[in-house]
């Protein structure tokens, strides 16, 4: 049996995988790596599917590419490219749909391969079996009419035997499961967004109300329910007008025709292509109900802006279900599908109204409507923006796509799941608008480019409850969260004073503050930690040290309890990144996340540490839940020690550098954080139920502003975050 | 040469003899003991009966040939080492006699495998490897007369003609400038001289195929020997990277020795008597032991980051990938934890499910090796 697939790939690695990920999912393929082999391959027998792999030079692919698209007409071509060379691949009239730019994902590459494979209906055999029958019967036709009129009977008998036998294939209709996206909630079951490739939803064709379907009968198949899956006066005023015209300028074609040709058929204009669709619709309307044909139908057209089906359409459209539009709304759905971007609103709207009234008026003539409804219709406008392209809490869902895209890959995407997340939506909208108030107040003073991060926890679960990771997703998807690795500054000193109670320190232990030339191991010359005023206090207690952030103080506890001790509570605590056993670091000189510092605090804060955790659980289509909570939890600091911490970061707020965050009325602990010529602003801190952080600065790491410390820019945004849960 | 070479060692020069076991074949049984001992002489005929194609692991110290029997895999192992001894007539017939193995060349007898250690040992010197760093020692003038008769005289005569057989070749080594090119192409060429059809399999790959074949040969083999860890990244037993750290078994036995001033060979034989790296050390050699496993898997894990991280080619994988250890490094117990520790420290572009150790370590490369080589015979 011949090769289905070709694969060309001048990387063998690449394409070795592709040709073993079809292969061990049942499709045949051939793979080459040189040129040379894979024209001569193709020109020998074109395969249905070739996968031309252009990551490594697309520049000396160009030719090949633009040969194989111009003269292979009936082959699909699936290209991989890297993403800087899509825009090429575009202008030269390549298929989006079937170009996949790297990441290089080997599911994704045959789920296209098959699709395409799916499409491909050969009529090659049926073609074969006639033109022996044909030898056959001329051979006969000479010795005796009657045989041959025994012949064509048997011959009519077997091709209705083949048409029959050929049911099997409409049968996948049976288990129809189109691409579902996959609807991300929050934990107070708020609909944040859907993960789709094509953006679908499956609607059962009862729940469709009935004047958008008479509203799609009226303009595509206004005898849907009188005829068998053909239409033959359509066809023949069809025939009549495209001879006129010399040429394919009309179809006769019935929804059940079409949903044939979406289903199972390329879309070209051949009598090739028209007599496999009426065999197919034939044998569709032989096994499925009118109602059931038109469900499948409505699901799975194509109504452009990516929305595939009726109920993603409506949701792209209007920004409601199927089952709520009203007359005017579903006519101009049921414009669409015929040429889904001319008659786009929001490319063209005059000629998608001019469009959509036509629909109305075809509805009026056949009846489905009265003339007042339709008068009403009329009047109505047609929408003017797409809804839902963007989405809620947009950084903790992209959190959330990256973690599930690495356990579910493409089902993520296809499979209809129900996540829930972790989110409070309520939380979250306060997080946002107490960002926006901190920036606010921020371009008040003239400072403006200024970026900011919230994240809040549950630090009994590790639950996100709430998570910005910057100003404008929109703008920049940078998650300031997670991928941004800053100094924290003094927000680190808690885990130096959290190591000296650990090795025998009390909070009122005594430690000296004063200015102090240290001998840098590291490199050659010295280091002088200052304090933030430049004023030092002599001996002074681990608890009045931390309250007021003194630099001087903390190092000499630092050389006391020693630096790897300090690193070591730093990793017991949670913190990833790299510590630099340099005293420096006792001031929050090495690096880490927004989120690496809160769950740091989650441990300070009960003394256990948890780890990120964004989904509750999921629910797959089969209302089966694939994944329930989990999380692991770990006892790290004790009883005494955690007193201990809890007691000074208390301080911080009651005679500290955070005293704006008495206004709370409740018990509040935490630590701000500034870092050298006010980079970063940091506040982190807790009450019983949660720990939340604040981050402020810029991208470029620039100054955010003379003396904008942690407790002026980034306490104030902490402070309307935890007033108003 | 014979397949009685094959055996020659018998019960008569028992502590010199090759080590040899009785591995079953699909599905490999996990309960069945598997005991590394020496062939009973009334085995010697029913395996004469043994045909097919052959796996081979060449090794920094041993050589490890793996062949089917019906249901089960023969292995047999043999010591990758020599040692020289004046030539003499006498001596020469007492060796034949004694069916050890030995070739003659320079007025010096070349005695092989173990028992060139027990001569070592006799003689109070030291046996010298043919191999160093998984590759053709470059020190040894006679390395490749060496490995050519260790070779000849461990695997059987071919029955036909072009008959498969698969030997394990190490990665490229991005810590050290040498190539894998020269050490591929003589065993090569000297197999072909025999009349077999070589085919050369990456290590980790191999470990792979004998090791993960529930998770469709999809993951991470890693294979730790004595000269160094080959480490492979297959995507349904395609191998998209491939590459090798110059650490090992020898490296740690090395390293432990001369921080502790004992013999490498002390260590070694601390490591090789049931020392456990899942509990306290109890000693300078346990204490030296752990620090130097944490230091060759935190080698490991870091060159995994370097490497994986630098690919291109890596795809993406719709499940996380499991690491297979194997190879006689991960012989005591608690590397699997060590392991996972040192993964902990890095972040690698792939999720990983879980750590396993290869259920005999010491024959997984040449299984693999022997599973290529039966999948490559049945597509012709």
């Amino acid at each position: 049996m011949p090769s289905s697939v070709i694969v060309y790939s001048p990387d063998e690695i690449r394409g070795r995988i592709i040709s073993k990920t079809l292969q061990v999912k049942g499709i045949k393929n051939l793979l080459f790596t040189s040129h040379f082999e894979a024209e001569e391959a193709i020109n020998k027998r074109p395969p249905p599917v070739i996968i031309l792999d252009t990551k490594k030079n697309l520049a000396s692919e160009l030719n090949f590419l633009k040969t194989l698209s111009n003269n292979l007409l009936k082959t699909t071509l699936i290209v991989l490219s890297n993403p800087s060379d899509v825009p090429v691949l575009e202008e030269m009239g390549i298929d989006m749909v079937l170009c996949i730019p790297d990441p290089f994902d080997p599911e994704l590459i045959f789920l296209k391969a098959r699709d395409a494979l799916a499409r491909e209906f050969s009529m090659k055999s049926f073609a074969r079996v006639l033109k022996q029958a044909v030898l056959r019967a001329s051979r006969f036709f000479f010795r005796s009419l009657r045989i041959i009129i025994i012949l064509a009977i048997g011959l009519a008998g077997g091709y209705i035997y083949w048409c029959i036998s050929t049911l099997p294939k409409i049968g996948v209709l049976d288990n129809y499961s189109p691409y579902e996206a996959s609807r991300v909630y929050s934990y107070d079951n708020k609909l944040l967004t859907e993960f789709y490739v094509e953006r679908r939803t499956f609607i059962p064709h009862e729940k469709i109300p009935k004047h958008v379907i008479k509203a799609f009968l009226a303009v595509e198949d206004k005898r849907f329910y009188r005829h068998h899956g053909v239409d033959f006066i359509r066809i023949i005023s069809a025939l009549i007008k495209n001879i006129r015209e010399r040429g394919f300028v009309q179809g006769g074609s019935t929804i059940t025709q079409q949903l044939a040709k979406m289903l199972f058929l390329k879309p070209e204009k051949t009598i090739t292509r028209k007599i496999k669709e009426i065999v197919l619709s034939i044998q569709i309307e032989g096994k499925y109900t009118k109602d059931e044909i038109l469900g499948l139908y409505l699901n799975q057209a194509y109504f452009g802006t990516r929305a595939y089906g009726i109920e993603a359409a409506s949701q792209a459209y209007f920004g409601k279900s199927t089952a709520d539009i009203n007359i005017s709304e579903a006519a101009l759905l049921a414009a669409l599908p015929k040429a889904p971007s001319k008659y786009s609103p929001f490319k063209d709207p005059k000629g998608a109204f001019r469009r959509r009234n036509h629909v109305l008026k075809r509805m009026l003539v056949t009846g489905f409507i009265s003339k007042k409804e339709y008068k009403k219709s009329l009047t109505e406008p047609i929408p003017d923006r797409f809804h839902g392209r963007k989405y809620k809490a947009p950084y903790f869902v992209d959190y959330c796509r990256t973690i599930l895209e690495d356990k579910y890959g493409d089902r993520l995407y296809t499979s209809g799941l129900k996540i829930y997340t972790t989110l409070d939506y309520r939380m979250q909208r306060i997080a946002e608008n107490a960002i926006k108030n901190g920036i606010k107040d921020l371009q008040k003073r003239g400072i403006t480019g200024v970026q900011a991060a919230l994240l809040a926890i549950d630090p009994k679960t590790g639950w996100i409850k709430a998570m910005v990771g910057g100003t404008n997703f929109w703008d920049s998807q940078f998650n300031r969260v997670t991928q941004a690795e800053r100094q924290p500054g003094s927000a680190f000193k808690p885990i130096v004073y959290l190591t000296a109670l650990n090795n025998g320190f009390k909070p009122d232990s005594t430690i000296r503050d004063k200015m102090f030339t240290y001998v840098l191991t590291n490199e050659e010359g010295t280091w002088t930690p200052q304090n933030y005023h430049d004023v030092y206090r002599g001996v002074v207690t681990l608890k009045t040290a931390l309250a007021l952030s003194l630099n001087a103080a903390t190092v000499d506890l630092a050389k006391k309890v020693k630096i790897k001790n300090i690193i070591k509570t730093a990793k017991l605590v949670g913190i990833k990144s790299s510590i630099h056993p340099f005293y420096p670091s006792a001031l929050g000189a090495s690096e880490m996340t927004l989120m690496e510092i809160v769950y740091a605090y989650a441990a300070l804060a009960y003394g256990s540490r948890v780890g990120p955790m964004c989904i509750d659980r999921i629910i797959d289509r089969e209302q089966l839940a694939l994944v329930g909570p989990s999380g692991t939890k770990e006892r790290v600091i004790n009883k005494k020690a955690l007193t201990g911490i809890r007691q000074m970061l208390r301080a911080v707020i009651l005679q500290g550098t955070a005293r704006k965050a008495r206004v709370i009325n409740r018990k509040v602990y935490g630590k701000t954080g500034t870092t050298n010529d006010y980079a970063d602003a940091w506040f982190i801190g807790f009450d019983d139920k949660m720990v939340a952080g604040v981050w402020v600065g810029r991208d470029g790491r620039a100054p955010i502003g003379e003396n904008e410390t942690g407790a002026r820019v980034a306490l104030p945004i902490w402070i309307e975050f935890m007033k108003n849960l | 040469m014979g397949i009685k070479d094959l055996f020659k060692s018998g019960p008569s020069v028992e502590v010199m003899g090759d080590r040899d076991i009785d591995v079953p074949a699909e599905p490999i049984n996990e309960n069945q003991k598997i005991v590394d001992r020496l062939m009973p002489s009334r085995k010697k005929e029913e395996t004469r009966s043994i045909k097919g194609p052959i796996g081979i692991d060449i090794g920094t110290v041993n050589i490890v040939v793996a062949q089917s029997r019906g249901k089960d895999i023969k292995a047999v192992r043999q010591l990758n080492a020599f040692f020289t001894i004046p030539y003499s007539n006498i001596t020469r017939k007492t060796l034949s006699r004694d069916e050890i193995m030995f070739f003659e060349k320079n007025e010096k007898l070349y005695i092989l495998g173990y028992s060139a250690e027990e001569f070592a040992s006799t003689f109070g010197g030291d046996t010298r490897k043919p191999v160093e760093s998984g590759l053709l020692n470059p020190k040894e003038r006679e390395s490749i007369s060496v490995i050519k008769a260790l070779i000849s005289r461990f695997i059987r005569e071919p029955v036909k003609n072009n008959e498969k057989i698969c030997f394990s070749v190490p990665g490229e080594p991005i810590d050290r400038p040498a190539s894998v090119i020269f050490h591929e192409s003589i065993i090569k060429m000297h197999l072909k001289s025999l009349g077999y059809y070589p085919i050369a399999i990456n290590e980790g790959m191999a470990v792979i195929l004998s090791e993960l074949t529930g998770n469709n040969f999809t993951g991470i083999g890693i294979s730790m020997g004595g000269g160094m860890c080959n480490v492979c990244l297959s995507y349904l037993s395609v191998p998209v990277v491939t590459y090798s750290i110059q650490k090992g078994g020898d490296y740690i036995d090395k390293m432990v020795g001369s921080s502790v001033g004992e013999m490498a060979a002390k260590v070694k034989a601390v490591k090789e008597d049931g020392f456990d790296l899942s509990i306290e050390p109890r000693d300078r050699i346990e204490i030296g032991l752990h620090i130097f496993y944490d230091d060759l898997f935190s080698t490991l894990a870091q060159s995994l980051q370097q490497v994986l991280g630098s690919s291109d080619n890596i795809p993406r994988f719709s499940k996380p990938l499991p690491i297979v250890l194997s190879g006689g490094t991960v012989m005591p117990r608690g590397c699997k934890e060590k392991f996972e520790k040192a993964l902990t420290e890095v972040r690698l572009p792939v999720t990983i499910s879980e750590i396993l150790v290869a259920e005999k370590p010491l024959f997984a490369t040449a299984k693999g090796a022997l599973t290529m080589a039966i999948t490559e015979d049945s597509e012709i």
